[in-house]
């Protein structure tokens, strides 16, 4: 028999995936290091500091009201995933697998969302925003996050979606199915990798993003926490580590969803192939 | 992908539904109602700032980070003195995050009542969009400031702005260098300071941080060098201001241009001065990279957040150099931190009053004190504690004061960029800044 | 056409359009005029105050004019294609790599690899300028202790190396997000091909050109348009390390469109509409990448 294993097998990738894992986390590692340094000796110490002090945390989390600003983060970021999934969804479904006229018309033009940089359109969008009376609200941010996500976000859902067989929606519909009910009976159970990406992407899309709430949001009670964390970061010089203790405890909530989707993910998945 | 066989799953669970329309329908119809409740809800509950419950709210909008702490009690105690008076504060942490909010703000017609003008003040002033000062505030008032006369709108006279916090330039250094260089004394001249650098670049160290990026920078040194060859300290500001007769190609910027190039090229500068940035550059000098620092008033508060406390105590400044002994130092006094006030809000006559309280010598002296930061009035600076803002604001009467950003230099800076990473020579660079400005 | 046909036909034309009201009422508003409306600008002199003055194409005379923007687009390209085929080829390798190992190993390390893009390029860019810093970075003192003082480069500080230290930023950014794109496309990869070429003698490298490879051409044209899409539109890792610098040396269209309507570029009086005018060429040229990817997705399927 002349088949044969991977060459070296499989601890030669592993040894290189694990190589790579920790050149990619070295970075965050500095982070977390640098959060426990004491003020004033970021440069010119050692990599792991002689000291640690944990002052820092208490630091950030008073001078940045930081409570404030993650509760702030927490609910215009869920609000806009739940918005982004749902319209992505609909949409993504319609574009793979409905007919009907202009369809394809109307999803280039959706996809010029993806092809302007954002900052080119601060001006016009603050400018949208005002004759809507949405400046200076978190609701007005809100409604932008999920206008220019959720076309990335379908165009996601629509490729995979489009993976799906046509047979099934068929059959659906020879069983006297309408086309909500196929939608929300078949084919969304089925989607969940799909979503779970979708969630992630988008969770971590609108935890991080700064400039637009800088500038939409005047009052600073309203703002969501990155804007506020980089208030750290000024012109000649940055408060580092309040600004890393900040980040690191900004960080939790993204991982906390990253691995409760993975799980979905991964289950997702699997239930794909058994099915088959 | 998936396979699957011929039947479906579902059929016979599911029941003939003949209700597709009227559920499409109500779809649609739920997201086009989610969107519009959204929106009227927002419209709602969004006023403008401008007037809450009977008060009049005043927006003060900057980037001086260095106040973050301090300013907040302040502006709590004018409050509590003006109970009809609402102040929202808002620091952002630098101009690039600052101006696209100002940008925005400006651009829909809701100017904050009290705003760091940045480079902007004249530009704004002549559109209306901030308020002539002299007119505001009087003369009573202005004649207190330390002279400045780029606060003037060279066009037409008028004053759309006042210096907060007043800066000169000069040159920090580390005195245990200076030490282990055998460099005795304060350099007086340039060439004393060429002499230093050599015995300074001979110990391993690089002698004089300098940050020529963003290129605006460069213009920073380049400034008290124009006013040293010419003795004129309004050279430079009837040259950016495009005033009849002065051009890039006159005689005395080509020989301050020489200088400059004649400085770079003994290597006064850490390398690659054009790639490194202002935070960079002071980190080189705290952490003893550099022997010196070319650099402004706010250092003071930079070290004291972020430099070991032991270097904090050690540190001097000096002049910077002057182009020959006994000659005049010419620093250079830019006032680049300052206040203009939006002309069309409705709470404009409370910000002036919040200005005005701001200026009070001893709310301002205890603020600039706090925050290590230099007044721009004399009552106020006669009142500095700490000793390095003092020397510095010592100098301000034998500064030259200008910041380079009107229409005769904000485009020089790429080319003067050039002399500091030396791919330009000085006879270029004179016809190049004049064909861009 | 039969009636039940017919009312088939018409209520999946319904279900079309209803299911797509949301997103597309909510793109008209708040993307679709704005968009208009920066195209419009590109066509006039603005500073942010007071009407637009229209100029019709000077904007675009100047650019072709301003050594600044040439030298600007170049760089535009060149990161663009650059870090696409770095953040297609490479996440591609390492999926199947993971798809391959022990599902513990593999667990970890693609929860590892994703850590990067947890955060913000902002963040990314504001640690990794640390680490590159020429004096101070753990970088340099790291390759100064193991003896090759001599790679101690300038790295942000010079132009020659400071777009590849930004690149090499943008794969450590985009790793794990494109390749978990890939790991749930070969996941749905139905392991009966597999079975079905160990049985003919296809070997392991075979067996990824002739069954992974193909397989994954739809989600290929993807993550390739999209990171060609993101690559033109290139501004926040770049801003926040070297801010265009050195000398206009990592300067692309996204960080000098910034600084001409927000920064130092402008000068004392906002370039909005200059600005806009490259938003409209960036434009552009992500048309051309989504066309791209319309191709190769056409191809994929037949």
């Amino acid at each position: 028999m002349r088949t044969r294993r991977f060459p070296v097998g499989k601890s030669f990738a592993s040894f290189i995936l694990l190589a790579l894992a920790a050149l990619t986390v070295f970075p965050f590692v500095w982070m977390v290091l640098t959060s426990l340094r004491e003020q004033n000796t970021i440069f010119g110490g050692p990599f792991i500091p002689a000291h640690f002090t944990f002052a820092a945390y208490p630091k950030a989390w008073e001078s940045t009201q930081f409570a404030l600003h993650f509760a702030n983060s927490l609910w215009i970021t869920a609000a806009t995933v739940a918005g982004v999934v749902v319209f992505a969804s609909l949409a993504g479904y319609a574009f793979a697998k409905l007919k009907f006229p202009f369809k394809n018309a109307l999803y280039v033009m959706l996809l010029a969302t993806l092809m302007m940089p954002s900052t080119s359109l601060i001006i016009p969008l603050y400018l949208q925003l005002r004759s809507f009376g949405l400046l200076n609200s978190q609701v007005g941010l809100l409604v932008v996050y999920v206008s220019s996500s959720a076309p990335f976000a379908m165009f996601l859902m629509r490729a995979f979606f489009a993976s799906l067989p046509d047979e099934l929606i068929e059959a659906a519909r020879i069983d006297g199915a309408g086309e909500f009910t196929v939608f929300w009976r078949v084919v969304v159970p089925l989607a969940r990798p799909g979503m779970a990406t979708v969630i992630i992407f988008q969770f971590l899309g609108t935890w991080n993003e700064f400039i637009y709430a800088n500038t939409i949001l005047q009052d600073s009670g309203k703002l969501p926490l990155q804007p506020v964390l980089f208030l750290l970061v000024g012109q000649y010089t940055t408060d580092w580590p309040t600004l890393t203790a900040g980040l690191t405890m900004s960080i939790v909530p993204v991982v906390i969803v990253y691995v409760w989707m993975q799980r979905q993910f991964v289950a997702g998945m699997t239930l794909g192939a058994v099915k088959s | 992908m998936h396979s699957t066989g011929g039947q479906s799953p579902f059929g016979s669970a599911l029941s003939r539904v003949q209700l597709d329309r009227r559920t499409l329908i109500r779809v649609g119809a739920a997201g086009l109602g989610a969107a519009t409740t959204a929106s009227l809800l927002a419209a709602c509950s969004t006023g403008s700032s401008s007037a809450s419950g009977g008060k009049a709210t005043v927006r003060i909008w900057s980037w001086y980070s260095d106040m973050k702490d301090t300013l907040p009690k302040v502006l709590a105690d004018f409050e509590a003195k003006h109970p009809n008076i609402k102040v929202e504060n808002r620091i952002f942490g630098s101009p690039d995050q600052y101006l696209p909010a100002l940008t925005a703000a400006v651009s829909s017609g809701d100017v904050p009542e009290i705003f760091a003008p940045h480079v902007r003040a004249n530009t704004y002033g002549e559109q209306g969009i901030s308020a002539d000062l002299s007119k505001d505030l009087g003369g009573d008032f202005l004649k207190d400031f330390f002279p400045a006369q780029n606060m003037v709108d060279q066009s037409n006279g008028k004053q759309y702005w006042v210096a907060w916090e007043a800066q000169t330039f000069g040159i920090f250094y580390n005195p245990d260098i200076f030490k282990l260089a055998k460099i005795d004394g304060e350099p007086e001249t340039w060439d004393d300071l060429i002499e230093a650098a050599h015995k300074v670049n001979a110990i391993g160290k690089s002698a004089v941080g300098f940050a020529s990026n963003p290129g605006t920078s460069a213009l920073d040194f380049f400034l008290p060098l124009v006013t040293q060859v010419t003795d004129d300290p309004t050279y430079f500001l009837k040259l950016d201001y495009l005033t009849k007769g002065y051009k890039w190609t006159n005689q005395p910027i080509v020989d301050a241009l020489k200088l400059n190039d004649k400085i770079v090229k003994a290597k006064v500068f850490q390398p690659n001065t054009n790639g490194t940035s202002g935070d960079q550059v002071n980190q080189l000098f705290y952490t003893g990279g550099s022997a010196m620092l070319f650099s402004g008033s706010w250092m003071p508060n930079t070290l004291v957040q972020s430099a070991p406390p032991e270097f904090v105590k050690k540190y001097k400044i000096m002049k910077t150099p002057a182009i020959k002994s006994g000659a005049r130092h010419w620093t250079a006094d830019q006032a680049g931190a300052g206040w203009a006030v939006s002309e069309t809000s409705k709470n404009k006559e409370a910000a002036l009053e919040l200005l005005k309280y701001l200026y009070t010598p001893d709310v301002y002296a205890k603020l600039m004190n706090s925050s290590y930061a230099m007044p721009a009035t004399k009552s106020a600076a006669d009142q500095i504690a700490d000793p390095n803002v003092k020397l510095m604001a010592s100098w301000l009467p034998d500064g030259c004061p200008h910041i380079p950003f009107g229409p005769g230099s904000s485009a020089a800076g790429d080319p003067l960029q050039k002399i500091f990473d030396q791919t330009a020579t000085p006879s270029r660079s004179p016809r190049r800044c004049r064909r861009r400005c | 056409m039969s009636a039940s046909a017919w009312r088939l036909h018409r209520s999946e034309r319904i279900a079309g359009y209803t299911f797509i009201v949301p997103i597309t009422v909510l793109f008209a508003l708040f993307v679709g005029w704005p968009i208009v409306r920066a195209v419009y600008l590109g066509f006039t002199t603005w500073s942010g105050f007071g009407a637009p003055r229209f100029t019709g194409l000077d904007n675009y005379a100047r650019m072709l004019h301003d050594p600044v923007a040439q030298h600007a687009f170049l760089i535009t390209i060149i990161y663009a294609v650059v870090t696409t085929v770095l953040q297609t080829a490479i996440p591609l390798v390492v999926a199947v790599l993971l798809a391959n190992v022990w599902s513990g190993l593999s667990v970890v390390v693609r929860t590892i690899l994703f850590i990067p893009g947890i955060v913000s390029f902002v963040v990314s860019g504001v640690l990794w300028k640390l680490i590159f810093d020429p004096n101070l970075g753990t970088l340099n003192q790291a390759l100064k202790s193991l003896g090759l003082g001599d790679l101690a480069l300038p790295w942000l500080a010079d132009g020659r190396t400071a777009l590849p230290a930004i690149m090499l930023v943008s794969l450590w950014g985009g790793l794990g997000a494109n390749m978990l794109i890939y790991f749930a496309g070969i996941q749905g990869v139905d392991p009966a091909l597999y079975e079905a070429a160990q049985i003919d003698g296809a070997g392991s490298w075979q067996r990824f050109r002739y069954v992974t490879i193909p397989a994954l051409r739809g989600v290929t044209a993807i993550v390739l348009s999209l990171n060609l899409m993101n690559g033109f539109k290139a501004f926040d890792l770049i801003f926040v390390m070297t801010g265009g610098g050195p000398s206009h040396a990592t300067d692309t269209f996204g960080t000098y469109l910034y600084s001409l309507a927000f920064g130092s570029a402008g000068g004392s009086i906002p370039q909005l509409g200059y600005g806009s005018a490259f938003s409209v060429v960036v434009m552009l040229l992500c048309g051309v990448a989504v066309l791209v990817q319309v191709a190769l997705t056409r191809r994929a399927q037949r």
